[in-house]
């Protein structure tokens, strides 16, 4: 008792202080700096509408490596946390008729949207992201339908590896033709898709970056949910 | 003190009241999330400009019309941390659990020693 | 040349992803592969650190070819070029240390932590971007966090929950944090921020500066959020151990040192300061008073590490150029001390079973390489002349004087004295106590050992060309106008 009056006096005071911090930030001002730099300049720099995009993949394209780093490290850490010498799928319950047709129906069209997400980054809202974890929904709906279905690791994980490599190579391919790490080698230097600004192909490699981004973080999320779905044998450790 | 602000720090607080106090690994997780919701949360609303629309260029909406893509730009990124650290702290949970049989932080730090 | 800086980054990046692909072809190829990539990495980060040292001049990489602060970049200058090396060597020795030590499954993935564990902390000390900082700083934790719980005994996995929940609230408020800092100045890049800190209200950045501190205080393990260090020690793999100890706390000791200096000319900047001290000495003063009581030697040089990182700390909170390079210095000499101390008891944990006292016992005639190593860390540690913490602690207890801190003195002097009790009981019984017959060292390993000692001895007994370089990058954390004329800033403003 004493432990939860103690707790809830010490984040009122932390509540205070930060509230009293954000007075001095106001809610809705115009205070853009390099934001206002970004709105003016995505389309001639980067080729993208959709600045959000721009800012992600182009201008802070480092960070998004970073980030694209941190979902690996996830992904691995799980299959190391809960490796085991056998390990299978323990569900008894199949799936009702219902989400097992509706699995088998919808599979195709999950995928096309999910695709549909990560290749139209750069015209609207979304990007690698949500596009690759529609994707992996996709795989968690087999899961969820049918109590025999699994993936194959040695198909997943190489292939996580090899969209992660082209990341990287992307890049270094940018620090040979531009000089710079991460240069976007197709918009600034090749000029390809200048003409097509808000149409599907121009932007630059933004792109093929987040197809690769979508790819990844697709078999990512599945190899993740795949780990935590299957549990040891019984008598085989 | 405008909602959005006031609905960010009330997430954080209520996040950080569950981490400190809930005995339940799954709760402290729980917990965990909602703070990093509530952080994700006043990172967008720094970053609302009142007036302006989505910072998508097309279709009449110039450079001007458009709120700070920055903000966004950082919680997308922050949003797959988040998960990630769920993700990692679940199976860790798994293992405790394999090998410890409780749920409760409590009893885990007994069984210590 | 200075773009190809970008490859300590890339490298590890690209061999980590390609590790998969590498199981593939051959399993028993991973370990052997994780070594040849640092001992690559350790050549790149040897060349950056000739050409920054020779022309004086910061590397700046600018990724995506944007200047600051339209582009992210990286900021190479001498602290940075230093550390690097030290990561890359320590990583080294330690992938070597891990042929040996690690035999749990599975290994590939185990390659993958370690390398980006390593990119991580690389990168946390070369980015010149307070968010890039936060995304380094969440890769070098994730995998410390999946590191610790590697061995997934009970005791491992609930060290890793305790790590991730204090990690995971300290990245929470480092990102309020940077809410405030960017709400108030509209720029992320470090260098603009340290042009444009003196607008900033005086409330968001104090607010705004503890915020940031607090979230990195859970890596730099400061009191209070320290908790976790003990148990994560204890319980982690060794060689990650000592990754742990040598450089991902300074990565996050460096941060913080960066961060403080970057918004000194805001107003209420000596608060903050007055804060971090205070918070520095209670690591110190808790940390030696528990490593007194411990029986598990491994657990005893954890607390012996925390111990000092808090005075390291103390040092960047005086607000001295001194302070500050007198802090760098501590923090060479216990990265490499360190490395040596959780190298060494990692191995007779390896070879003799465990790491609790009384496997210590007559180590001197069971494995005398392993025990003279442990002997040069302990008494250098403890502050003896002729080995290099001798001069570090000096130098800091110079700084404090001359910050007219001069309780700071007496706690530097005190905790020494504490060591040395509990030191010197670990040697006597090493040396004085028990029997045993010979084991045979492994070569690599007494190699590795050795030339750690070496180092050691050379630092101590030369200290000046150290001291001279230790100072150079010290003013880099400290000389804020020097750090921003340095970066090539464009202007941003309509």
């Amino acid at each position: 008792m004493v432990k939860r009056i103690l707790a809830i006096v010490f984040i009122l005071i932390i509540g205070l202080w930060m509230a009293k911090a954000l007075d001095q930030v106001p809610f809705g001002e115009d205070r853009m700096l390099v934001g206002k730099y970004y709105l003016e300049h995505v389309k001639e720099e980067t080729g993208a509408v959709n600045a959000v995009t721009a800012v992600v993949v182009n201008y802070r394209g480092f960070d998004t490596l970073g980030e694209v780093t941190v979902l690996f490290i996830a992904s691995t850490g799980v299959a190391a946390l809960l490796w085991r010498n056998r390990r299978k799928r323990t569900a008894k319950t199949e799936g009702s008729v219902v989400l097992t047709t509706g699995a088998r129906l919808l599979l195709p069209f999950i995928m096309l949207f999910g695709a549909y997400i990560f290749i139209h980054g750069h015209l609207t809202p979304g990007g690698g992201f949500p596009g690759g974890a529609t994707i992996a929904t996709a795989f968690l709906f087999l899961y969820l339908a049918f109590t025999v279905y699994e993936i194959d690791h040695r198909i997943f994980e190489p292939l996580e590896g090899l969209a992660g490599i082209g990341y990287v190579t992307v890049g270094l391919i940018g620090l040979a033709i531009g000089g710079y790490f991460l240069f976007d080698w197709i918009w600034q230097t090749w000029g390809l898709g200048k003409e097509n600004i808000g149409r599907l192909l121009s932007a630059g490699f933004i792109p093929i970056i987040y197809t690769l981004i979508g790819i990844k973080v697709g078999t990512e999320l599945t190899g993740i949910v795949d780990n935590m779905v299957k549990e040891p044998e019984e008598g085989g450790q | 003190m405008n909602p959005y602000y006031f609905a960010s720090i009330a997430l954080i607080l209520i996040g950080f009241y569950a981490v400190l106090v809930k005995r339940n690994v799954i709760k402290m997780l729980v917990g965990l999330s909602i703070m990093e919701t509530g952080v994700n949360l006043l990172l967008i609303s720094v970053g609302y400009v009142s007036g302006k629309s989505a910072p998508i260029l097309s279709e009449g909406i110039t450079p001007d019309k458009a709120v700070d893509p920055i903000p966004q730009a950082l919680v997308l990124t922050a949003i797959v941390i988040g998960v990630a650290t769920t993700a990692l702290a679940l199976s860790v949970v798994i293992n405790l659990y394999e090998k410890y049989k409780t749920l409760n932080v409590e009893e885990i730090r007994r069984l210590r020693g | 040349m200075n773009q190809y800086a970008s490859l300590l980054i890339a490298l590890p990046l690209f061999s980590a992803f390609f590790i998969p692909i590498l199981k593939r072809i051959s399993k028993n190829a991973v370990m052997p592969f994780l070594a040849f990539v640092t001992l690559i990495q350790t050549g790149i980060a040897a060349l950056v650190f000739k050409e920054v040292y020779t022309t004086g001049k910061p590397i700046i990489v600018l990724a995506g070819g944007f200047k600051p602060p339209v582009g992210i970049n990286l900021y190479i200058g001498h602290f940075a070029a230093l550390f690097v090396l030290v990561i890359a060597a320590v990583s080294f020795l330690m992938a070597l240390f891990s042929i040996k030590a690690v035999s749990i499954e599975p290994k590939d993935k185990y390659a993958m932590l370690f390398l980006l564990l390593m990119l991580g902390a690389t990168g946390m000390i070369s980015t010149g971007d307070i968010f890039n900082l936060f995304v380094f700083m969440e890769i070098t934790a994730i995998s410390a966090y999946a590191l610790t719980a590697y061995n997934k005994t009970g005791e491992a996995s609930e060290a890793a929950l305790k790590y991730v929940v204090l990690g995971g609230v300290g990245s929470s408020f480092f990102l309020v944090g940077i809410a405030l800092i960017y709400g108030s100045l509209g720029t992320l890049n470090m260098a603009h921020i340290a042009q444009l800190a003196g607008l900033i209200n005086p409330t968001a950045a104090k607010v705004g500066l503890a915020l940031l501190i607090f979230g990195l205080a859970v890596e730099a393990e400061q009191f209070p959020l320290n908790a976790w260090a003990p148990d994560a020690y204890q319980e982690a793999p060794h060689p990650v151990t000592a990754m742990f100890s040598a450089f991902v706390v300074k990565a996050s000791l460096y941060a913080i040192g960066r961060i403080l200096y970057i918004l000194s000319a805001a107003e209420g900047w000596s608060s903050i300061l007055r804060l971090l001290i205070i918070l520095g000495t209670l690591t110190v003063i808790l940390g030696e008073m528990s490593a007194l009581r411990q029986t598990n030697v491994k657990r005893m040089f954890a607390y012996s590490s925390i111990a000092q990182v808090g005075l390291i700390a103390v040092g960047l909170a005086l607000g001295t150029a001194a302070g500050v390079s007198a802090s760098v210095f501590h923090m060479f000499n216990h990265a490499i001390v360190k490395a040596l101390m959780f190298l060494a008891v990692g191995y007779v944990a390896v070879e003799l079973g465990g790491a609790e006292i009384d496997k210590f016992e007559g180590l001197g005639k069971r494995m005398p390489v392993t025990a003279f190593a442990i002997t040069v860390g302990a008494i250098s540690i403890i502050g003896i002349p002729l080995f290099n913490v001798f001069w570090s602690k000096i130098q800091l207890i110079l700084a404090a004087l001359s910050a007219q801190y001069t309780w700071v003195v007496a706690l530097i002097l005190g905790a020494s004295l504490v060591e040395a009790t509990y030191y010197i009981r670990l040697i006597h019984a090493i040396w004085f106590k028990g029997e045993g017959e010979k084991v045979k060292e492994n070569t690599v390993l007494v190699l590795a050992m050795l030339l750690l000692a070496a180092l050691i001895i050379v630092v101590g007994i030369y200290p000046e060309p150290f001291w001279d370089i230790m100072q150079k990058a010290g003013s880099d954390i400290f000389d804020v106008a020097q750090y921003v004329k340095n970066v090539p800033l464009m202007g941003v403003n309509p």
